[in-house]
């Protein structure tokens, strides 16, 4: 029967094979490393549990000290947002009081400007009395040479030296009075004629 | 009655383990490690040296024997350890093997020399190749009915199947062996 010969070859095989080595079992040493066992699956939580309690606690740390960090972020940042808000109202009242002084000196130069066009008074009226008397000192001239009115215009002239003393019409009148006299005189030497101006005050 | 008398004297070695007696547990020892050491090498494909193996065994022993009831004989309980950790070694075995294929291809024991032995090295190592081969379902009612001489009562008892089922695996066990081994059962 071939299941016969495969059993007996097994059988065989295993005679072949031999019994294996005495094996020593020391009972010290089993205990030992049973112990040692039980060492290990009672330690082994332990130290697990321990590692990821220290783990938890470490992460929490680390989370707490990340949150710490990000708040002391968070406040340097605000601290930094309003000094700089701080800078810029400083820099803009600084660009508005320098606008405005410029308007201020743009509106009194063109006050001194609008002063400069406006004629000097003084000047005028000087204008004015030295026209006055030119006219008056040409009327006079005309009233002499061409009208004859000597007297009348002796009068203005002298009219014209007391209303206008520091003038140049002034200065013709009484130099026309002075040419005048000296007719009067050169006609007196002659024989001619002898004029003598009335009404006429002895300052001049 | 002499399977009682062994009962008998089995429970009294773990009633006196269980208050404290070592040398209860070296009687155990003496008295088992031999069988013990067989089965282990004859599960392990005969490597030779089961030293580690049987320690584990013992060990594991030393641990469980005060949960020990002793409903069934102390040498049942112990080659169904024996085949626990057989099973372990082996597969711890497979996984490392997977690991470090190329070295352990280097690092195979020799062959068992058949010198002045009943059977040649080739043969025997063609049987021993063929035993190893085949799965624990098969390899290990093979030993324990064949090698161990163990009836199918027992042998069924400590694999923890039933008897038809040891019975269909022992035979398909066979039809392997027979299919492996054909040139060596022809000769």
């Amino acid at each position: 029967m071939p299941e016969d010969k495969i059993i007996n070859l097994l059988q065989k095989a295993d005679e072949t094979a031999g019994v294996p080595a005495p094996v020593s079992i020391n009972i010290s040493t089993l205990r030992r490393r049973a112990n040692r066992r039980r060492f290990v699956s009672i330690a082994t939580p332990i130290a697990a549990a321990a590692a990821i309690l220290i783990a938890v606690g470490l992460y929490g740390f680390t989370l707490r000290a990340a949150k710490t960090t990000h708040q002391q972020k968070i406040a340097l940042l605000e601290m930094q947002i309003e000094q700089l808000q701080a800078r810029a109202e400083a820099t803009s009242n600084l660009v508005q009081e320098v606008l405005q002084n410029e308007r201020k000196q743009q509106r009194l130069d063109e006050l001194q400007a609008q002063l400069a066009s406006i004629p000097d008074p003084l000047e005028e009226i000087q204008k004015q009395v030295d026209t006055t008397a030119f006219n008056l000192v040409y009327q006079a001239d005309r009233m002499y040479r061409e009208l004859n009115l000597k007297s009348s215009a002796i009068r203005t002239y002298k009219r014209v030296i007391e209303l206008f003393p520091e003038t140049h019409g002034a200065e013709v009148a009484r130099e026309r009075l002075s040419e005048i006299k000296n007719i009067k005189y050169k006609k007196d030497s002659k024989g001619d004629l002898l004029w003598k101006p009335q009404n006429v005050p002895s300052s001049c | 009655m002499v399977v009682m008398a062994e009962k008998i004297d089995d429970e009294c070695l773990v009633k006196q383990f269980s208050q404290g007696d070592d040398s209860a547990f070296n009687r155990i020892v003496e008295q088992y490690s031999a069988d013990i050491a067989v089965l282990t090498n004859r599960l392990l494909g005969w490597p030779g040296d089961v030293e580690d193996v049987v320690q584990d065994i013992f060990l594991a022993v030393f641990v469980g024997l005060k949960k020990f009831r002793c409903e069934c004989s102390l040498k049942s309980w112990l080659f169904t350890i024996t085949i626990n950790k057989c099973r372990t070694y082996r597969y711890k075995q497979i996984l490392w093997q997977r690991k470090t294929i190329t070295k352990l291809r280097l690092r195979l024991p020799p062959n068992r020399p058949a010198d002045g032995r009943l059977m040649d090295s080739e043969t025997f190592n063609r049987v021993r190749r063929a035993v190893k081969a085949m799965p624990a379902k098969y390899r290990e009612p093979i030993v324990l009915r064949y090698l161990q001489g163990l009836s199918i009562n027992e042998s069924s008892r400590i694999l923890g199947i039933s008897e038809n089922v040891l019975q269909v695996r022992l035979n398909r066990a066979r039809k392997r062996l027979r299919r492996e081994l054909a040139e060596l059962i022809e000769e």
